[in-house]
């Protein structure tokens, strides 16, 4: 990409995306533009293509980008591997993140955090070091330091499994989120420790995509934009008043079809 | 006309006439007799061929080229100034695991090597080496527990071997490390080695072989251990493999456990072109216990070969199996394994499990399990899998900033974890030295992963 067209505050620039799953178009055409510091949300419909969309954006094996670009920072993100959009600074936190049996958390995160530094061409982070770090981020997540212990989501109630999606996140300090319905199955109290730390990274200038079914984290993380995605499609834009309505009117009350696949 | 089921070697037997004056204890009359007898068996059978169902996966015709050939070092000897010592210090040190302290022996090129060794030396623990004592092995070698070709080849020509006893009531107060070597001059060699352990009632002890050698000769190592358990005794017993790329490595393990006997054995393969392995086990006691684990990784012409029998021949017995393999591109394994229940055995809880990671499409992995159940009231379980690494797995450790490499070495290092978490520890102590081979071997498994990922 010719570097006089980026423009400084420009964190995540998709344009006309469109992605093909197992032969099927998905998102057809998807434009999305999320500056430094701010907070977007997505809400729509079960299968609009709001998953599809994290995937592409993280580089899924499987998710076909057919036509259009996106652009971190202003490089060429499709161009790179997953852990080379990690190593940039993308996380995506999983609607359903992955049980692996036999490895550890402790292990995993170390190495993950490790393998990003090297990208980034630090140092990496001695083992007491990540020690501490890992337990810091914990007790500001009240997470159990045990199930730090214990294998990667392995055996995790739903709402746990989100929880360490945070503490990863909190670790990895990432400089754009995409969260992927990661309020979904937390209790009241979770919730808000999860939104305080959405809202320590907001804090940073850090950028967010949160997608989400529920106006309640978006009472605690108050976005900058709200869109409403569609077959394949963002068919509505507007503020944190735009998550309200459809609370209240539901997509169809809206004239957003349900499923217009 | 009939199908061939056993190769002929007829050069075999010229060889050994050749070379019978240079074997060790060829001047005691008993041993030249019981070798004779040996080769005589074997002559009448010949090398099963692939037509023998035990031996589908793995094809003995190369062994040809290492028995018309007289072996250079009969009469193994190896000065302090020999500019060998340097090779074998380094090989050595590459199969010491020095943050496990005991007592260690060391074989070179299929004969004890003293510079390097120390042997056990406590009491009610008798250690002794065969080529400085064979009248301490006649009784041994002329038990007869199976008289496959193989291993009346292996009696007849036996170059050295090692005999550890532990007295009743004893328990051996650190592991024993077996280490077994073969240099850059082993080209063309065969190094029929033997081991007999040997636990009487209630007697405790750890046996942790190792066996190394470097790439590029092609040598064939040839070991047959005998394990007796007695009443209450406890042993376990850990064979690693990390032979060199080119090399042949054939084991026999055959064990008996009386009344209340626990073995636990470990076999881990990561080195050789071929490996096979038999362990052969009889649970001849009631509530005797048996555990076998292991691990086999392989790719580029490699093949690994584990064959297991155990007999349940005694009621309330337990026997468990766990193995997992690892398969690269060109990589090849076979997992067979027997469990044949007696009449008698009732109450009997057999349980094996064997998987298998395909890494590549031009990988294969094939797994026979075989249950042979005589008796009415048992728990028998197996389950065999061949599959490849999740997707969804490695796309999670990417996302997370893992290089494809870093998160298949991951995946591969938790596959055979299990091998390790499920191995009973018996108190502390051993669980220590637990940790400490598991990481040895996770090093090992990180280094044959990255390997692949240079060439
Ligand atoms: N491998 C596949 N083959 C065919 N269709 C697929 C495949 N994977 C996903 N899809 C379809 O893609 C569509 C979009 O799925 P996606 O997971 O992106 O939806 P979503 O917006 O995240 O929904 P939800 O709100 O339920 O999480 C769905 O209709 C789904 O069935
Ligand atoms: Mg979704």
């Amino acid at each position: 990409m010719d570097k006089t067209t980026y423009e400084e505050s420009k964190m995540l620039e998709i344009k006309n995306l469109h992605v093909t799953v197992g032969g099927k178009e998905i998102l057809k055409g998807l434009d999305l533009t999320i500056n430094d510091g701010e907070v977007h949300a997505i809400m729509g419909p079960n299968g609009a293509g709001k998953s599809t969309l994290s995937y592409a954006i993280s580089g899924k094996g499987g998710y076909e980008v057919t036509e259009g670009s996106v652009l971190y920072n202003g490089k060429d993100l499709l161009a790179m591997d997953p852990n080379e959009r990690a190593g940039e600074g993308l996380f995506l936190g999983f609607q359903y993140p992955v049980e692996i049996p036999g490895v550890s958390n402790m292990n995993f995160l170390r190495t993950a955090l490790n393998s990003q530094r090297r990208y980034q061409g630090a140092a990496e982070v001695k083992a007491v070091d990540f020690l501490k770090l890992i337990r810091a981020k914990a007790k500001e997540l009240d997470v159990d330091p045990e199930m730090l212990k214990r294998d990667v989501n392995v055996g995790f109630s739903g709402g746990e499994k989100k929880r360490n999606e945070m503490v990863q996140m909190a670790v990895l300090d990432p400089s754009m989120a995409i969260l992927d319905e990661t309020d979904s199955g937390l209790d009241i109290d979770a919730l808000r420790i999860v939104a305080d730390g959405i809202n320590r990274l907001r804090g940073q200038e850090k950028s967010i995509l949160l997608i989400t079914h529920y106006q309640r984290l978006l009472d605690y993380v108050v976005p900058d934009f709200v869109h409403v995605l569609a077959d394949g499609r963002i068919v509505k834009t507007g503020t944190k008043d735009l998550a309200l309505q459809l609370e209240a009117k539901g997509y169809a009350g809206l004239g957003i079809a349900e499923n217009a696949a | 006309m009939t199908l061939k089921r056993y190769l002929d070697t007829p050069e075999v037997g010229r060889n050994f006439e050749k070379r019978k004056t240079g074997f060790v204890g060829a001047d005691q009359a008993w041993l030249s007799d019981l070798r004779a007898r040996a080769m005589d068996k074997f002559m009448a059978t010949g090398l099963p061929g692939p037509k023998v169902e035990e031996w589908k996966y793995t094809n003995l015709g190369f062994l040809a080229r290492f028995l018309a050939q007289p072996q250079a070092n009969e009469n193994f000897e190896i000065s302090k100034t020999d500019p060998d010592t340097a090779e074998i210090k380094s090989l050595f040190d590459r199969a010491y695991i020095e943050n496990i302290s005991g007592p260690v022996v060391v074989f070179v090129n299929g004969h004890f090597y003293s510079a390097l060794s120390s042997r056990p030396d406590e009491d009610g623990v008798t250690f002794s080496i065969f080529s400085e004592n064979p009248g301490g092995f006649r009784q041994s070698l002329a038990e007869e527990k199976e008289s496959t070709p193989l291993n009346n080849l292996n009696r007849a020509m036996v170059t050295d071997g090692y005999y550890l006893e532990v007295s009743a009531q004893v328990t051996m107060s650190r592991p024993i490390q077996i280490i077994h070597l073969a240099t850059s001059g082993s080209d063309g060699q065969s190094l029929h080695t033997r081991g007999k352990i040997s636990l009487a009632a209630s007697a405790r002890a750890k046996v942790i072989e190792s066996f190394l050698g470097p790439d590029g000769p092609q040598y064939w190592t040839h070991m047959i251990s005998d394990v007796d358990v007695a009443e209450k005794a406890e042993l376990d017993y850990f064979q690693l493999q990390l032979q060199g790329k080119q090399a042949i490595h054939i084991t026999e393990l055959h064990s008996v456990l009386l009344k209340k006997a626990k073995f636990n054995h470990m076999n881990l393969q990561l080195g050789a072109e071929v490996s096979r392995s038999e362990i052969m086990n009889s649970l001849s006691g009631e509530y005797a216990e048996i555990g076998l684990r292991g691990a086999y990784l392989g790719r580029v012409k490699q093949s690994h070969d584990i064959f297991t029998r155990i007999n349940h021949d005694k009621s309330h017995c337990q026997s468990n199996q766990l193995f997992r393999g690892v398969l690269d591109e060109g990589g090849k394994s076979a997992f067979q394994g027997k469990v044949i229940v007696a009449r008698d055995a009732q109450k009997t809880n057999a349980d094996q499990s064997n998987k298998n990671l395909l890494l590549s499409r031009k990988a294969e992995a094939n797994a026979k399990p075989e249950l042979l159940i005589y008796a009415d009231d048992v728990k028998c379980t197996h389950g065999a899998t061949v599959g490849e690494l999740d997707r969804d797995q490695l796309f999670y450790l990417r996302s997370r900033g893992l290089d494809e490499a870093a998160a298949k070495e991951l995946l591969v290092e938790a596959f055979v974890a299990e091998v390790f978490s499920t191995m009973k520890n018996g108190g502390e102590k051993n669980g220590d030295d637990m940790e400490i081979l598991q990481q040895r071997f996770t090093e090992k498994t990180r280094g044959w992963l990255s390997r692949e990922v240079i060439s």
